[in-house]
């Protein structure tokens, strides 16, 4: 019973949550905070063992270097626009379907519900090669497009599930009442529902997005032209033959996670009750 | 008033559902049948397409490296799994019973969210190098260990290598799982427990665990799910699978056969016993899912 008192000391002490919160978020920033530091050394500095914590020289120029001569501005217009396509297309897609399988069952719709949930499941890796054999047919290999494609595969299945779980949760009466004031069906998505469920439609947006943003493999697979890359293939410009220039990694490093980290952290707080809501109340 | 319904509520779901399902059918469950029709083929751009029966698959299982190939790929997804799950648990517990700050440190602990996977390998292989990295350095001024750690040289430790940067990653989504499921549970249980006599480890086994253990148990799932076919840290950690092969996953052996060997039925065959195997972890995920509480 004694060490069970000595662990109820230490659990129920007050300081101790931030003890804990304390050195997990170290280990959790401890990487961008690497990153950041190492963006300023110079390549030599990076190779020094053992290593220096706090650029010795100081230096502005592999960020000057990896935005103006090396191809990132290019990388990370590449991933927006096929990110951004694919996002609105799945979620356009994916707003009435979650809709209607939420507020308007019908005969076999619970099966189709079901394999949402089944496709949710497939690997994605498993999913390369019929998408670059296709692609290969088409004659898409090598285009945007053919990312854009594999992207609205990667998250789509996963953002009509949120969305349905979301959508449940919406209240009934509200539906209702604007059927019985005379707005039709279609009218009430997008005069009652849209409207009030925008911050969280959006927050799955976000992470659709996210999740597009960080793929690798297929753009990996698909695009050989340095023009139509995407930030995350990019980054393999850095890696060389004989040496990896990990100052410019971490530079070009910086600039891929900025708009993603800025889009995350401003939507943070409806991410959170969007895949709350979504993921897990159904 | 109200405008005369020409078609019923379920036809009207139904007809709303068509351009999502259009999607499902031609975007998700041709090419999966593509993929399995693909896998009896022999396909290796070097002689022409036949029709091969289960040959690839023989191949694959036959490979003397397979079990071992598989033992790892469960070595990895577990491990980064149970990891994520502990660090995740243990984060939500403390996020949710501090009072001030405790906006920042939820920050501060999703924010690897937002990092590509593929960079979190490139990160993490440049903080556990032998000689220019931190961690080595560190363990080896702490006194922890007199030489360098070479995590490179070392089966078992680049495999913990490359699960400790893959849960990194990973416990974000885990932990506002968990973080809500607390959340969830009612203050007065506690109260209640109080009154009773209960101390906080009674309290968090007996009514914090079992309370939120579903969407604990769902979150845990998909995690899994994806540290199971996910490949991207263990490709730029440790490049073509490591010292001795020692991070060599199914997936990167789906990878290679598609990638380096252009072999594309055998690479079909991987990605079906890929699907197969995922779909075990997935049938429980959707048991649970569906389940009615």
């Amino acid at each position: 019973m004694k060490v069970r008192d000595l662990l109820l000391k230490v659990i129920d002490h007050p300081a101790t949550p931030y003890v804990v919160l304390g050195v997990i978020s170290l280990f959790m920033v401890s990487p961008f905070i690497w990153m950041v530091l190492s963006a300023f050394k110079t390549l030599p500095e990076t190779f020094m063992s053992p290593p220096t914590y706090f650029p010795k020289d100081f230096t502005l120029e592999t960020m000057r270097f990896t935005w103006f001569e090396a191809p990132i501005p290019t990388y990370l217009k590449n991933s927006l626009i096929a990110c951004l396509t694919a996002t609105v297309i799945i979620v356009v897609a994916s707003v009435f379907t979650a809709y209607a399988l939420s507020q308007y069952p019908y005969q076999g719709s619970n099966l189709i519900l079901g394999l949402f949930l089944f496709t949710r499941t497939i690997p994605p890796l498993a999913m390369l090669l019929p998408y670059y054999l296709i692609m290969r047919k088409l004659g898409l290999l090598n285009t945007r497009l053919a990312v854009i494609l594999y992207l609205i595969y990667l998250s789509y299945p996963l953002v009509v599930w949120l969305l349905k779980g979301f959508f449940d949760a919406f209240p009934r009466d509200l539906i209702d009442a604007a059927i019985v004031d005379g707005c039709t069906r279609t009218g009430t998505i997008f005069r009652v529902v849209l409207p009030i469920t925008a911050g969280s439609v959006g927050a799955i947006s976000v992470v659709a997005f996210l999740w597009a943003w960080n793929e690798f493999f297929a753009p990996y697979l698909f695009i050989h032209y340095d023009e139509l890359k995407p930030i995350t293939v990019g980054l393999y410009y850095f890696v060389g033959d004989e040496v990896t220039y990990w100052n410019r990694m971490c530079a070009a490093g910086i600039y891929a996670v900025v708009p993603s980290l800025t889009f995350f952290l401003l939507a943070q707080k409806y991410i959170i009750k969007g895949l709350t809501e979504g993921a897990l109340k159904y | 008033m109200r405008r005369t319904r020409q078609i019923s509520n379920a036809s009207y779901g139904m007809l709303l559902s068509i351009p999502g399902l259009v999607l499902l059918l031609a975007w998700v469950l041709l090419p999966l049948i593509y993929v399995i029709g693909l896998s009896f083929y022999r396909y290796d751009n070097m002689s022409p397409v036949v029709f091969a029966g289960f040959d690839n698959y023989k191949r694959v299982l036959s490979n003397p490296d397979f079990p071992r190939i598989l033992q790892r790929t469960f070595v990895f997804s577990f491990g980064s799994t149970g990891l994520t799950l502990v660090t995740s648990v243990l984060l939500a517990a403390c996020l949710g019973r501090i009072g001030k700050g405790s906006a920042l440190f939820r920050s501060l602990v999703v924010m690897p969210w937002a990092v590509p996977l593929i960079l979190s390998g490139f990160l993490w292989a440049w903080m556990f190098h032998p000689s220019f990295g931190p961690i080595s350095d560190l363990l080896m001024r702490s006194g922890i260990r007199k030489t360098a750690l070479n995590i490179y040289e070392d089966p078992i430790s680049s495999m913990l290598g490359v699960i400790i940067a893959d849960a990194w990653r990973r416990i974000p989504f885990l932990t506002i799982i968990t973080l809500a499921a607390f959340q969830a549970i009612l203050e007065e249980l506690y109260d209640a427990a109080r009154v009773d006599g209960a101390d906080s480890i009674d309290s968090f086994i007996h009514i914090t665990l079992p309370l939120s253990s579903r969407p604990i148990m769902i979150g845990t799932l998909i995690t899994l799910m994806f540290t199971f076919r996910s490949i991207d840290v263990i490709y730029s950690m440790t490049p073509g699978g490591g010292y001795t092969k020692s991070t060599y996953v199914i997936g990167t052996y789906l990878f290679d056969s598609l990638y380096e060997f252009l072999n594309f039925g055998v690479a079909a065959a991987i990605s079906v016993i890929l699907v197969l195997l995922t779909f075990i972890i997935g049938s429980v995920f959707i048991y649970y899912t569906l389940q009615k509480r």
